[in-house]
């Protein structure tokens, strides 16, 4: 030990050392934190302030019985903040972007850094949104880049609630989508709320939902049209900052609170039957042949059925439909392509109120109403002898004669038989003599009884894109020559314009939504509401508790019914279109009577079928009812169905109204399973069997677990819905027995 | 039956009353200061929406470490120099590894981590204690006079490691074994006049560096950045200033645990690592941060107080390695958030996050423990 003479001073030395450098130490301590007053005041005399913002969870939508169609799950995104790396290098950049791919890589999210590079570039994202690279990655994943932010200064990790749909692609049309405001939607709201940082405003009032690049904003459907409801309040928490753009202090703080929740008119369940159904039908007619010989498309179809006492819609389906959570997270291009593919039917469409039709002898209501209301039928008991076909008087060229569709001859026909029997020359017959007689009637007699029954015009329905169809009179076709002669080259209207008028043909053009509400107006003796999709808007007090139980929300305030115009019938012209449109269902020689001779439990119902010539296709096919009729109560439902490319009214949207009707009639509508009602549900049947195999004593009489909410297992196995459409629990109903 | 006490049975007696001679009070320092820091950490990281993942990651690095403490303390020391040229040639190996591409993955431009599934090793760590060992037992088992072969070894043997470590280059682990070197040769009885001369050929090697190229930009910012604060990149000014109002806004009692504006808002970066010390300093301010200072004083005079007591020279170098190691960390991490030292990611021991450098700090912790048990033996 040759150094022990000399370590222990040496050790001693060492001491002294590291006494001073503790020493030193507590004093810089004491001197920053209790005598140097330069940093503090550096804190206080910071003056600029900067907001930090922070969205709130949006509301959720709900059916009209309070089931949750649309909900909000966490979802980790990974995103390229642009304002943070823009000035940085281009290798710099492409480092970091295969620096980042090859990490999520190896967490399984394979990329590469020229796909994290194209997303960069798209300028599809203006440069103040945040750029998705990749949603849905694991905590992981998250905790890697928050070890390492140093090595990825443009990613930004961000948790962030994303909409969820229990029920799948159901009422996708009605619910919408959500996405990322764009640069446009954001200038807009900012002019909209007339708040260029206006600090003397508050910051949390619902009316003033702020928006900042990055945020989510309803891009469709009730989402975009209840956008100010559902979207959550933000918290712009309040900075202060220094000369140098450092934090300072924080000056304000406030918490996000969550958006309020939106209560649909519609009936999932049977949204659900109608969507299953017209899809179904649409998938059975496509690629067969139609009587005349034409190829049935039917490349879309929708079905609308509203209450005719409010306007309330129930059920509203389109077809093709879309999956609403494939747009969670952004929509690539491709994916957009395929939504708005013309020969697929435009799926992101929704036809029932942006699909405008011609509505063919479904019109007859209406120019029925202007024969009879106008005096030309006198009392209404005017009778007119059908012979197939009608001359227009005083032809000078042209067309003059008009026949019946397939040359069928009804002989005497008054209204009420006209319309049951659909005679095409008792109509013609009308508006030929309201054309002859325009100085006494006016040149547009049934465009204005049409109009008053809603016809021409949007009905004003809570939803984005709808179509105004068109009713087309002589001042517009004036007016359009005017206008555009070279596009418009005819000025005048001719009686045979009229004519085709009278009939739905010509270029009459409406909307499903418009029929149904029109006829729904006939339904409650001519009270025209506008159609509802939204019944309610309430505040949740606890997303966790059951929203059907009124104790656990606000009510915000409801959608009460709208009546927007009026349809006047004198002495009994009502009772005689009444009488005709239930002819068309209940009579023998009704145009619908055989399709409700093939749902015979259905309600007998009054409506009427239509099928529309469309040049070079087959033909449309039309079918609008309402019932209860005839009935001791008033109507509750009416429906109206439109399948362009797919034949007569009689014999494809007719048979579906009534195929749908027999359930609602019979209350034998499926209850639609949610997936998690479903998952809880095969959670409780395999805890069941595990128990009753754990307990062989058990006999195989055991009784299926029931599922919160309405879906007893019981009922499910009776469920007719398509599984790929409502997911219902597949259920083999042995399960729930016992093996042996 | 007569049975005579065998060998055998009087070492095992002498095992299981080393075990009464540890040294509690350090026990119980380290335990309070690991606890202290703990509550450091998830303040520091509690803000996030998954609050507990990294306190939960940080609590199993310290369980190993305890775990590791115990085993270095259990096995003897005289063992571990037994041992130290297979414990030495090990850690240089993977040093050499950690540099070889696709082997050692690299974060903030520094190439120094293994990748074993979520979490990553730092081998330079673990060749701290690998090389305190080594050195120490050399040094240590000297039978002559100490002289300038045994500097020449003892210098081979330091510098090895601190080259591959330069190489990553990762700076401030290297700091830790110029210190480390200089404590264990000055009471490892290297002649005055030969450390004299070694001072000096050091600093001339250091301005050396700072004008040749071996040094990344960054850590030259970092280095000069405190002698010259108006030339340091706006991104290590930023470090400092928010480190030094954090602490500066504590005043005698702070902002209140889990109260600190600034460790809220998560606005000083790094926070759970090498800027650990402001959560204390702005949550708890002069009382508290001074405490954790006197916490781990504490810790380095037991330290020093096992080097004297040791019963050979190897114990006691083994104590001197550990005592330079932490008193380097702390002083340089803590004197870094006080703004009177340069930045280099430098952990604070038992406090900050890390799971590499805890399990060593734990394990250095450990060898002192040894030595202290076995003083008698």
């Amino acid at each position: 030990m040759a150094e022990s003479d000399s370590s222990a001073p040496r050790l001693a030395m060492i001491g002294i050392v590291c006494v001073s450098l503790f020493a030193s130490l507590l004093v810089r301590l004491w001197y920053l934190q209790m005598i140097d007053t330069s940093s503090q005041q550096l804190l206080a005399n910071g003056v600029n302030l900067r907001v930090v913002h922070t969205e709130g969870t949006r509301g959720r939508i709900l059916d009209r019985n309070g089931k949750v169609l649309v909900d909000n799950r966490i979802s980790i995104v990974v995103e390229i903040d642009r304002t943070r790396i823009k000035a940085n290098s281009a290798v710099q950049r492409t480092n970091e972007f295969d620096d980042l791919a090859q990490v999520l890589t190896s967490f399984k999210f394979p990329t590469k850094g020229p796909v994290i590079q194209d997303r960069y570039d798209d300028k599809r994202y203006g440069p103040l949104e945040l750029v998705p690279i990749q949603s849905d990655v694991t905590a992981d994943v998250e905790l890697y880049l928050a070890e390492h932010a140093e090595r990825f200064p443009g990613v930004v990790v961000r948790r962030v609630a994303v909409r969820t749909y229990p029920y799948g692609k159901l009422a996708a049309h009605i619910v919408g989508y959500v996405g990322q405001i764009n640069d446009k939607e954001l200038a807009n709201k900012e002019e909209q709320l007339g708040r260029a940082n206006d600090p003397s405003r508050p910051k949390t009032d619902r009316e003033h939902r702020t928006y900042a690049g990055g945020d989510e904003i309803g891009k469709s459907g009730v989402e975009a049209t209840y956008e100010s409801d559902l979207r959550g309040v933000p918290s712009d928490k309040t900075i202060q900052v220094d000369a140098r753009g450092d934090y300072v202090r924080t000056v304000t703080e406030a918490s996000p609170a969550g958006g309020d929740d939106v209560w649909l008119s519609i009936d999932i369940d049977l949204q659900a039957l109608a969507e299953q159904r017209l899809g179904d039908r649409l998938s059975g007619l496509r690629n067969t042949v139609g009587k005349d010989g034409r190829p049935l498309n039917a490349p879309q179809g929708s079905v609308v059925i509203l209450d005719p006492q409010n306007g309330s819609i129930m059920a509203m389906a389109s077809f093709p439909t879309y999956d609403p959570s494939q747009l969670v997270n952004g929509i690539d291009s491709q994916l957009w392509d395929r939504l708005n593919d013309k020969s697929a039917g435009q799926p992101l469409f929704n036809w029932a109120l942006q699909g405008t039709y011609a509505p063919g002898s479904t019109f007859k209501l209406f120019s029925g109403t202007a024969g009879l209301e106008s005096g030309f039928l006198g009392t209404g008991s005017n009778v007119y002898q059908d012979g197939g076909s009608y001359k227009v008087t005083n032809c000078k060229g042209g067309k003059c004669e008009f026949r019946n569709s397939g040359g069928n001859r009804y002989g005497q026909v008054d209204i009420s038989r006209a319309l049951t029997v659909s005679s095409d020359v008792f109509f013609y017959w009308i508006g030929d003599q309201l054309w002859q007689g325009r100085d006494r009637f006016g040149e547009d007699a049934i465009q204005k009884v049409a109009a008053t029954y809603g016809l021409g015009t949007a009905t004003g329905v809570a939803l984005p894109g709808e179509g105004d169809g068109r009713l087309p009179t002589p001042a517009m076709r004036r007016e359009q020559n005017q206008k555009n002669p070279k596009a418009f080259p005819n000025s005048n209207w001719y009686a045979g314009d009229n004519l085709n008028t009278s009939i739905g043909q010509g270029d009459v053009l409406v909307t499903p939504l418009q029929l149904a509400d029109a006829y729904a107006t006939f339904a409650n003796g001519g009270t025209r509401y506008q159609p509802l999709i939204v019944s309610k808007v309430t505040r949740p007090k606890d997303l966790g508790l059951d929203p059907r139980d009124p104790d656990n929300y606000e009510l915000v305030r409801t959608e009460d019914p709208k009546v927007v115009g009026n349809v006047t019938y004198t002495g009994d012209h009502y009772q005689r279109l009444l009488t005709g449109l239930q002819g068309v269902v209940t009579n023998g020689s009704g145009t619908a009577n055989s399709a409700w001779a093939a749902n015979r439990t259905a309600w007998p119902m009054a409506g009427k079928t239509g099928t529309a010539q469309v040049n070079g296709k087959a033909d449309t096919s039309v079918f609008v009812a309402f019932g209860p009729s005839p009935a001791a109560e008033p109507p509750k439902y009416a429906i109206s169905v439109i399948i362009p490319e797919s034949g007569f009214g009689a014999d494809v949207s007719a048979p579906l109204a009534f195929g749908i009707m027999k359930d609602v009639s019979n209350n034998t509508v499926p209850a639609t399973v949610s997936d998690a009602d479903r998952a809880r549900w095969d959670t409780a049947v395999a805890k069941a069997l595990a128990t009753a195999a754990a307990n062989p004593t058990t006999t195989t009489t055991t009784v299926p677990p029931t599922v919160p909410g309405d879906t007893a297992p019981g009922q499910l196995p009776t469920s007719t819905v398509d599984p790929a459409l409502t997911a219902p629990p597949a259920v083999d109903p042995t399960r729930t027995s016992l093996p042996r | 039956m007569i049975t005579m006490p065998s060998g055998h049975k009087l070492r095992n007696r002498d095992m299981t009353a080393a075990w009464r001679h540890v040294d509690v009070t350090l026990l119980a320092l380290v335990a309070a200061t690991t606890i202290f820091g703990s509550i450091m950490v998830f303040s520091a990281t509690r803000h996030s929406d998954s609050p507990y993942t990294f306190i939960t990651k940080h609590v199993i690095y310290v369980i190993v470490g305890v775990a590791v403490m115990a085993v270095a303390a259990a096995l003897d020391y005289q063992k571990l120099r037994d041992w130290s040229r297979l414990i030495y040639v090990g850690s240089v190996a993977a040093l050499g590894a950690v540099l070889i591409p696709g082997v050692g993955s690299v974060h903030k431009n520094i190439r120094a981590w293994f990748d074993v599934g979520p979490f990553q090793i730092q081998p330079a760590e673990f060749a701290k204690i690998a090389t305190i060992v080594t050195v120490a037992s050399y040094l240590g088992s000297v039978l002559d006079r100490v002289g300038f072969r045994e500097m020449f070894v003892s210098l081979v043997l330091l510098g090895l490691p601190m080259g591959l470590i330069l190489l990553q280059p990762d700076l401030g682990t290297t700091l830790v074994f110029v210190v480390v070197g200089v404590g264990l040769m000055v009471v490892g009885g290297i002649p005055a006049r030969y450390l004299i001369v070694l001072l000096l050929l050091g600093l001339g090697g250091v301005v050396g560096i700072l004008k040749s190229n071996t040094l990344d930009q960054y850590q030259k910012d970092r280095l000069t950045s405190f002698v010259t604060p108006e030339k340091a990149s706006e991104k290590a000014i930023y470090n400092t200033r928010q480190a030094q109002l954090a602490i500066a806004s504590g005043s005698l009692t702070g902002k209140g645990l889990f109260d600190g504006p600034q460790t809220k808002g998560g606005f000083v970066p790094e926070q759970q690592t090498d800027f650990i010390f402001t959560v204390p300093g702005e949550e708890l301010g002069f009382l508290g941060s001074g405490l954790l200072v006197v916490l781990l004083g504490g810790i380095v005079y037991r330290i020093w107080r096992t080097a004297q007591l040791a019963r050979d020279p190897v114990g006691r170098l083994m104590c001197v390695g550990v005592l330079c190691m932490i008193v380097f960390h702390v002083f340089e991490n803590v004197g870094m958030n006080l703004g009177i030292m340069p930045v280099t990611g430098i952990p604070l021991p038992f406090v900050s996050y890390g799971g590499s450098s805890t399990i060593t700090t734990f394990a250095a912790m450990g060898l002192v423990m040894n030595v202290h048990m076995r003083r008698f033996a």
